[in-house]
């Protein structure tokens, strides 16, 4: 198996690694009736 | 009784997945029917691993899970690289659009897509593009929801042997009634358990190859170098293995796009934001979705490549021309009743989290987007007639299952293509931009339509430079860019402040 076949493997997992890290950093607020309004 | 007797596990696993999810539609029916934001967007009060596990489930249908992994035995592993767009795709979807869309649909008290684009855009114009989207809505889907009901229904055909017809109807009958029930809390909570399902499942099938062969090495062993043949009858040889031997990386990026970029553009999806009830909630599912579908695409996407292992050299050319049957065919070879049984319901899951989410997207566009647009009727109507088109609609997708028109793969692409074309952009430049217009979003729509079409049936297979060109692409930037320039232009159309102020800030 070649280094591109095996490459979206790895890449998946990449992926959702940085994600997560990229979500846990991020202010995430929604609003619903009463709650903070603000998003980032 | 013989008949019994062979398929008793497989019977008995269908029966109690369908049954919980008849069930799970019975208890919400009194909820689901209390008012139109129950029925449309389960009062925006679901927990967020609910909408992950229904984000993900309705991502991945039978399509995926039969069509996709069956297309990578005449592709090779190089279909792999479809999971990577997809998983790509979902993260944009969340990072990008997930919090914003969920913001301000709540505050513009937004039920569907469609009336999204009316209320955030505000005018008259908007109206119409409401309605056109509702119609772009209804004329996507129906090819999509066909091809789901065919793969699912030739799962029935060759686990338990029940013909082409009945199984067709069984599942689109099934889902029509838990759905109608139970509206957009039956819809998600059928897609979490389904989603639980899929997930189990997609790791379950990858064992089988090596199971079957006896390890990873003798897996690979048989699929480095086969003396199957593909398509056009030349040896396959390494090409299973080899990045690009089978298929253009072109069409694989044409594919993977018109699929995975459903995931910012198609309301199936999008309306999943509507219902998450707080920000601990979205955070999680931000980071749990993409976990979820690039785990299950990463045991999917490559699968029919490895069932060459499986296969005898006169299976692999019939496989090679209805990959469609690859995963049937696979689970047959294997021949464990409990395997074959779990793998069925999870199969059905796939379908069915699909098909239920489509159904009432379906029944709120034409009655609350088309019909209630148009001409207005009383709130204490919408459900109950929303209720009678999702019925009649299933109906017009299950005659269309008996007399399909065209491959699994490809019918999903081009609905994909038209759905990311003509919503992405209004989408994202509603959420975005305060000086996205009416104008900019209506042509880009119907920009994004024309390009798909005129692209796919008058270009792309006349010009053999363009046949791995797929239509999304131009579509797509055609599209964007028209929404940008044409709102640029028209900037006297947007909305007052006051109202884009109430949106944004």
């Amino acid at each position: 198996m070649d280094f591109l076949s095996l490459f979206p493997y790895i890449g998946i997992v990449l992926l959702v690694i940085i994600n997560a890290v990229l979500v846990m950093k991020r202010d995430i607020k929604v609003d619903r009736s009463g709650d903070d309004i603000q998003t980032k | 009784m013989d008949y019994i007797r062979e398929h008793y596990l497989t019977l008995l696993l269908t029966s109690i997945y369908v049954a919980g999810c008849l069930y799970i539609g019975w208890h919400f029916k009194k909820k689901a029917k209390r008012g139109v934001e129950g029925y449309f967007v389960a009062k925006r009060e679901i927990p967020g691993w609910v909408i992950s596990l229904a984000f993900f489930s309705t991502s991945a249908s039978t399509n995926t899970y039969i069509g996709q992994a069956g297309i990578s035995f005449e592709y090779g592993l190089s279909w792999a690289w479809m999971g990577l767009i997809w998983t790509f795709f979902c993260v944009i979807s969340w990072q990008l659009l997930g919090p914003r869309m969920r913001y301000q649909t709540a505050r513009l008290n937004s039920y569907t897509i469609p009336d999204y684009f009316h209320l955030r855009y505000k005018s008259n114009l908007a109206k119409s593009i409401r309605v056109l989207s509702a119609f772009i809505i209804l004329f996507a889907t129906i090819w999509y929801m066909v091809g789901i009901a065919k793969g699912c229904a030739h799962v029935l055909t060759s686990v338990l042997d029940i013909t082409y017809e009945y199984g067709a109807f069984a599942i689109i009958f099934i889902t029509c009634v838990y759905t109608i029930w139970g509206g957009m809390y039956s819809v998600l909570w059928t897609d979490a358990i389904q989603g639980i399902i899929m997930f189990g499942v997609a790791i379950l099938m990858l064992m089988i190859p090596f199971i079957y062969l006896g390890g990873v090495d003798n897996v690979m062993e048989s699929i480095s170098m086969t003396e199957h043949l593909t398509k056009s009858g030349k040896p396959i040889g390494n090409g299973l293995v080899v990045f690009g031997k089978l298929v253009s990386f072109l069409y694989i990026l044409g594919i993977g796009l018109s699929i995975g970029m459903k995931q910012i553009s198609e309301p199936k999806n999008l309306i999943r934001f509507y219902s998450i009830n707080n920000a601990k909630s979205m955070k999680f599912a931000m980071i749990w979705t993409p976990v979820f579908l690039g785990v299950s695409l990463v045991c999917v996407m490559g699968l029919g490549a490895l069932v060459h292992g499986m296969t005898t050299v006169e299976e692999a050319n019939y496989l090679i021309n209805n990959t469609d049957e690859v995963i049937g065919f696979m689970l047959n070879k294997f021949d464990n009743r409990l395997v074959s049984g779990i793998c069925v319901a999870g199969l059905f899951a796939a379908g069915m989290s699909s098909l239920a989410s489509v159904i009432i997207i379906i029944g709120t566009a034409f009655v609350n987007d088309i019909w209630h647009a148009v001409k207005p009727m009383p709130v204490a109507k919408i459900i109950p007639r929303t209720k009678w088109v999702m019925g009649i609609y299933c109906l017009m997708v299950y005659i269309f299952t008996l007399y399909p028109m065209a491959g699994i793969v490809e019918l999903t692409a081009f609905a994909g293509a038209v759905f990311a074309a003509s919503f992405f952009p209004a989408i994202f430049g509603g959420l975005y931009f305060k000086w996205g217009t009416d104008l900019g979003a209506i042509s880009s729509m119907v920009v994004g339509m024309l390009v798909n079409i005129i692209w796919r049936f008058g270009f792309r297979f006349n010009y053999p430079a363009l046949e791995d060109v797929h239509e999304i692409i131009p579509a797509f930037l055609f599209a964007l860019i028209t929404y940008f320039v044409v709102s640029l232009l028209s900037k006297n159309r947007r909305p007052d402040e006051k109202h884009l102020s109430n949106v944004f800030d």
